[in-house]
């Protein structure tokens, strides 16, 4: 059996290696280069384990099945033993005695597979859910985050710690049912032997410390290996993505052989790393244990031979002690093999953590905010805000914006235009100066009502997958089909949606590549005027957009504005020129601010932006 | 079996390695026989009261030798076979990575990333796995199946055989059925992850609208509902799965139940002893893999053949470029005569191209403009030899490009696409990309050409950052003038840059052109761009719309001619954007 065994699980292992491939597989090579400290290791490990908590009551009939499956290993034996030295070697087994030991025998096969199937199925289930509970743990805390982290952290490595480092976490709890399974096979092999003769336990419990110091120099030197495996790969699959990703420009500087030539050396260096892997497993892992477990065998049966000179050793024992030793030493090349998991459940556990124990929390409101936002009046009183807590990006900020006016938002690129959305959307906390809405402060307003009562149109209209309803409506299911059209038409993009197909269910593929850039802006304004916010923040987009785009754009935000107490980023004069106020940025600072004809009439910055903007005829062009 | 068949050139180049496979296997098999016969002799001898010391001895001896030969045929097999396994994967790797270099952009855009990387991964690990595991499974269910058949038959009874291995092949059908609905389940498990990926990809990266619109909650709600799902459908997985042990147990105790009544009854007849019995009940542990075995391999079999087939299917799709890139040939350069009367995409039958006529000297500029999609980027891909199949010629120096090896046309020019890819390596290396020769001055120069250098000086290890997420994130703009870099270490003939500086700053754009001008007063320059500044200064300007040139003419020709180019420029400049047009740093 042993044999068999080990070819099993060896097949199993080479088949589970590793293969996942994803974007972020480079930055794996960073933490696998790095060895955990053994402190370290066990307090993660004692983290992970607490997310099986909830599940314990599978965990627990899983492992008493696994219990009482161990025990049911060792009774076995005992039945053909009692047959063999009671009835076959007397030769007095009648028929009806064979039968029933025949039936007893299946009887306990049948129990046998009900364990298996139980302690299987149950500690599998467990170990999902347990695993699906760290994914929901994750992605509930990544929304809790604020946007420094999504500015620091690419999104692919995020997205990596919720899918794959989690499937880490499952093949851990594998390990943990091997281990366990491992330890409680032993001792009841253990036990049993010692039941039928004590010193015959001993004499295989003698092999114990040979056994431990080959695996313990396994597990030393196989993680090793295993960690210089993985990283060849991912680095072999990094650049295999990356050369698929990047082909034109290898082909086209014609760098074909030198690529081709870098990628043969890592993956020679690949197969070198893993036949080390296969050296090392099959010096030391199953092909060990089984010489261990011969060795063994001959050590036992030698002790017999020689009891046999003074005692009558019946051939049921030596049947029924020979399959104990096998038991013995069967779990163990299965724990070995298992360490791997445990390797690669630390390093996905010590990533998962670092996002669990993320202190880059989003801003947070006062505890008993409780206001409610009606005018729509904004007030930045001495403002100064910096991303990284040292360089200022915003520099004593102040202005007034009264209900319903428009303010426009002018400068260079880096002069802090979008920062200004960013603390007044809350996105970043800010700690110096105050922002206030209806004359109170901005933190004294639930994070609901603000969100509720601020409409932010970015840049970059983002679509989910789905169709142009649900993009409308996102996650609101208050907001009735029949708002959605009227928000619809309000932005008249109505008039394309109803050429569409389906209509308002026309399916939106991931990134909503099918519309054009502003389809997909006019969606997202009737995104946001569907929740009919009081105070609008307008980021305007600009990049590579026809003459009817444009026009169809512009329609859409002058309706958008209606009524609205509006602070725009500008990035063309026409939007603002009939702002009530603008605010000239520079370096952090307000350095002007009026109305259009004012600031143009005080020949500093803005006049000059407008004239850099209008080129050589913006003099002779007379002003609004 | 038929991907034996297909993979026989792995085999016989590996021949000798897979014979020492095969012959340590059975050594190890013969070896594995010993054990069980040895303790069904001891137990009868100790029961008859017959063992003697030396009789011990030598049984003893006869054990420990059979223990160390299977230790060492063990290692002797896994390390072939294992090993063989892996070399062919490495092999196939190879073959695929070699092949993708030299497929063109129709294949490209035929084949997304993701799914090239599957075959590279998935793929590949299927078709390894008939070279170790399938070869293992098939030669182990023949050479462990068949000696230790012959024991039994041999010490101990073939009545006894015959019976007890009725039930064995229930065995192989197990494997088979639940191996094939475990892959099943195993696929839509496979597809509830993918689904899980998405849903969070889309979250991170929708994450500012979601925040926006306040609507955490219901996005983890949406999300709990998708993991709910995806643990109904693993559970389905785990419940086939936790089948096979139960499965097996069943069946071999359907043996154990034939062994014990008739074996027990040959017993109390005296036909054999109870230490045959012994040594029989242990052959039928030896038998459960083999038979469980050949229903394994049936499944490795069908997956290996199956991405067998669909690697090789990739691999033998042709490159439409007419010529392979990879040589290396003397470079062409003089004026550029580019005279195409049509062209059309494969399987498109409308014209992509019509009467595109331009003549550039050495050292001139020419500037294309126009709407997205109007064919600026096919008119440079026909100069960088990616399809040949057009009616009319492009010269260089008088000589037809399609006449000489693509390598001495794409050796003349330094393409800066739209989508500027750059890899995970240092700075420094993506600029040298394809001059790695080329040292550091050289690496500077053409960064401050590029109005780079001084970004470059601001990272943490300025030439050596890493570039991507290891290392520095750039910006859009910071990635172009990169690229920029990267085409001009080359000291192109001919510099292409399609819409290459979209995000680049308006002033910094007027640097770069003008160094451009500064030091490439011999060589051609190309520029598609949307923004009009960026082609202003060119010799000539050419507005293509569907595929035409519709007005052509230097700019101030442009301008008085009151088309569509004089109606963009009176656009652009008043509604130039105002630091907003691209997302540069802040």
């Amino acid at each position: 059996m042993t044999q068999n065994k080990e070819k099993k699980t060896k097949q199993q292992s080479d088949h589970q290696e590793p293969t996942d491939v994803t974007t972020s597989t480079s930055e794996n090579q960073s933490v696998w280069a790095q060895s955990i400290p053994m402190k370290e290791q066990g307090q993660i490990i004692k983290r992970m384990l607490k997310f099986t908590l909830p599940f314990k009551w599978l965990f627990i009939i899983a492992i008493l099945s696994a219990t009482a499956l161990s025990l049911l290993n060792v009774f076995l034996p005992r039945i053909l033993q009692e047959f063999m030295d009671k009835y076959l070697t007397p030769s007095r087994g009648t028929t009806r005695v064979i039968l029933g030991f025949a039936a007893l025998y299946f009887l306990g096969v049948l129990l046998k597979a009900v364990l298996q199937f139980v302690s299987n199925y149950l500690y599998s289930v467990g170990s999902e859910k347990a695993l699906e509970s760290v994914r929901r743990a994750l992605f509930s805390k990544l929304h809790t985050l604020g946007m420094r982290y999504f500015d620091l952290t690419p999104a692919g490595s995020i997205v990596s710690r919720v899918t794959n480092d989690t499937m880490s976490l499952m093949d851990f709890l594998q390990f943990f049912a091997s281990i366990l399974t491992g330890l409680l096979g032993i001792i009841t092999a253990y036990f049993a032997m010692a039941a039928l003769n004590g010193t015959g336990a001993l004499v295989v419990l003698a092999f114990l410390p040979i056994l431990l110091v080959a695996i313990w120099y396994y597990a030393r030197y196989s993680s090793r290996v295993y960690r210089r495996m993985r990283e060849r790969l991912s680095e072999l699959n990094v650049k295999l993505n990356e050369s698929i990703e990047g082909i034109g420009v290898i082909q086209e500087f014609r760098q074909e052989h030198r690529i081709g030539q870098e990628f043969e050396q890592t993956n020679g260096e690949y197969l070198a790393t893993r036949k080390a892997m296969i050296h090392t497993n099959s010096l030391l892992l199953s092909s060990l244990i089984n010489l261990l477990y011969a060795l063994a065998l001959t050590a036992v049966l030698a002790y017999f031979g020689l009891l046999s000179e003074h005692v009558f050793v019946e051939a049921g024992v030596i049947y029924a002690f020979t399959t104990y030793v096998q038991n013995f030493f069967n779990p163990i090349s299965d724990m070995m093999d298992s360490l791997s998991f445990m390797q690669d459940g630390v390093v996905a556990g010590k990533r998962i953590f670092r996002i669990l124990d993320d202190s880059t929390i989003a801003p947070q409101q006062h505890p008993d905010a409780s206001g409610e936002i009606t005018a729509g009046k904004i007030e930045f009183r001495h403002v100064s805000f910096a991303y990284d807590g040292e360089h200022k990006v915003l520099n004593d900020i102040s202005f007034i914006a009264e209900p319903g006016q428009t303010i426009g938002i002018v400068g260079h690129t880096g002069s802090g235009k979008s920062s200004i959305i960013n603390i007044m959307m809350r996105f970043y906390e800010f700690y110096e100066g105050q922002i206030l809405i209806d004359g109170k402060d901005i933190k004294d307003y639930p994070m609901t009502e603000l969100r509720r009562k601020m409409g932010l149109v970015l840049q970059d209209s983002f679509m989910f997958y789905g169709d142009v309803a649900s993009n409308i409506r996102l996650f609101n299911q208050d907001i009735t089909d029949r708002q959605i059209e009227e928000a619809a038409e309000f932005v008249q993009a109505d008039r394309f949606i109803n050429k569409l197909s389906r209509g308002y269910h026309a399916r939106v593929i991931e990134g909503g590549t099918q519309f054009s850039s502003g389809e997909r802006q006019l969606i997202s304004f009737a995104r946001t005027v569907v929740t009919d916010p009081k105070i609008l923040v307008l980021d305007e987009a600009t990049a590579n957009i026809d003459t009817e785009t444009e026009s169809m754009i512009q329609e859409g935000l002058r309706r958008l504005r209606r009524g609205r107490t509006t602070i725009a980023i500008a990035h063309r004069l026409s939007t603002i020129k009939d702002a009530e106020q603008i605010i000239v940025l520079d370096a952090g600072r307000i350095v002007e601010h009026g109305t259009h004809d004012q600031l143009l009439a005080q020949k500093g910055r803005y006049y000059q932006l407008y004239q850099l903007q209008h080129g050589v005829d913006a003099t002779a062009e007379p002003t609004a | 079996m038929g991907i034996f068949k297909k993979l026989g050139w792995f085999f016989k180049a590996e021949k000798k390695r897979y014979i020492w496979g095969l012959i340590f296997l059975l050594l190890a098999d013969l070896a594995g026989l010993i054990p069980p016969r040895v303790i069904g002799i001891l137990a009868d001898k100790m029961g008859n009261k017959q063992l003697t010391l030396s009789l011990l001895a030598e049984w003893l001896v006869l054990l420990a030798m059979a223990a160390i030969i299977q230790y060492l045929s063990r290692f002797g097999w896994r390390t072939m076979i294992w090993g063989g396994a892996a070399t062919l994967e490495r092999e196939m790797r190879s073959r695929l990575f070699a092949f993708f270099l030299k497929m063109d952009a129709t294949f490209f855009q035929k084949h997304r990333t993701g799914d090239l990387m599957a075959h590279a991964t998935n793929d590949l690990n299927a078709i390894q796995n008939v070279a170790g595991a399938g070869i293992l499974t098939l030669a182990d269910s023949i050479l462990t199946g068949s000696t230790t058949i012959i024991a039994m038959l041999i010490f101990v009874d073939w009545r006894l055989t015959l019976m007890a291995i009725l039930p064995m092949p229930l065995l192989a059908i197990m494997a088979r059925v639940l191996g094939r609905h475990l892959h099943t389940a195993f696929g839509e498990s496979q597809a509830a992850f993918s689904r899980l990926n998405d849903k969070t990809q889309e979250s991170i990266s929708g994450i500012k609208v979601i925040k926006t619109f306040g609507q955490e909650d219901e996005d983890v709600a949406d999300f709990d509902k998708i993991v709910d799902k995806t643990i109904t459908i693993n559970k389905k997985v785990y419940r086939i799965d936790s089948l096979f042990d139960p499965a097996i147990s069943i069946i071999i105790g359907l043996t154990y139940v034939i062994t014990i009544i008739y074996g027990g009854t040959l017993v109390v007849n005296q036909t054999i002893t109870v230490g045959q019995l012994i040594s029989f009940i242990a052959y039928i542990g030896a038998l459960v893999w083999p038979m469980f075995a050949i229903g394994r391999l049936f499944n490795v079999i069908e997956r290996g053949n199956a991405s067998y087939d669909r690697v090789n299917e990739l691999l033998s799709e042709k490159s439409q470029a007419v010529a392979p890139k990879v040589d290396s040939a003397p470079v062409v350069s003089g004026d550029l005569d580019y005279q195409i009367d049509r062209f059309s995409y494969p399987d498109d039958p409308r014209p992509a191209l019509q009467q595109i006529h331009f003549k550039l000297r050495q050292g001139q500029t020419l500037g294309l403009v126009g709407r997205v999609g109007a064919g600026k980027t096919t008119i440079m891909k026909l100069l960088l030899r990616e399809f040949d199949h057009y009616q009319g010629q492009i010269t260089i120096g008088g000589q037809d490009i399609r006449d000489v090896p693509a390598a001495s046309v794409l050796g003349a020019i330094g393409y800066v696409p739209q989508d500027n890819f750059l890899f995970s390596t240092t700075v420094r290396d993506n600029i040298r990309f394809a001059a790695m020769d080329q040292d550091q001055d050289a690496v500077e120069h053409a960064a401050a050409q590029s109005a780079i250098h001084d970004d470059i000086l601001h990272f943490s290890q300025q030439y050596e950052t890493l570039v991507g997420e290891k290392g520095v994130s750039l910006s859009g703009g910071q990635k172009q003038r990169l690229a920029i870099s990267r085409a001009l270490m080359v000291l192109p003939e001919i510099l292409i840059l399609d819409d290459a500086l979209s995000a680049v700053d308006a002033k910094t754009e007027e640097t770069i052109l003008e160094n451009l001008k500064h030091d490439r007063q011999n060589k051609t320059t190309i520029i598609a761009a949307h923004r009009l500044s960026s082609v202003m200064n060119a010799d000539e300007i050419l507005v293509i719309d569907n595929g035409q040139i519709t007005e052509r003419g230097n700019h101030q020709e442009l301008l008085q001619r009151a088309g569509w180019y004089a109606e963009m420029w009176a656009k652009q400049q008043v509604e130039s954007q105002l630091g907003g047009e691209q997302h540069d740093a802040e």
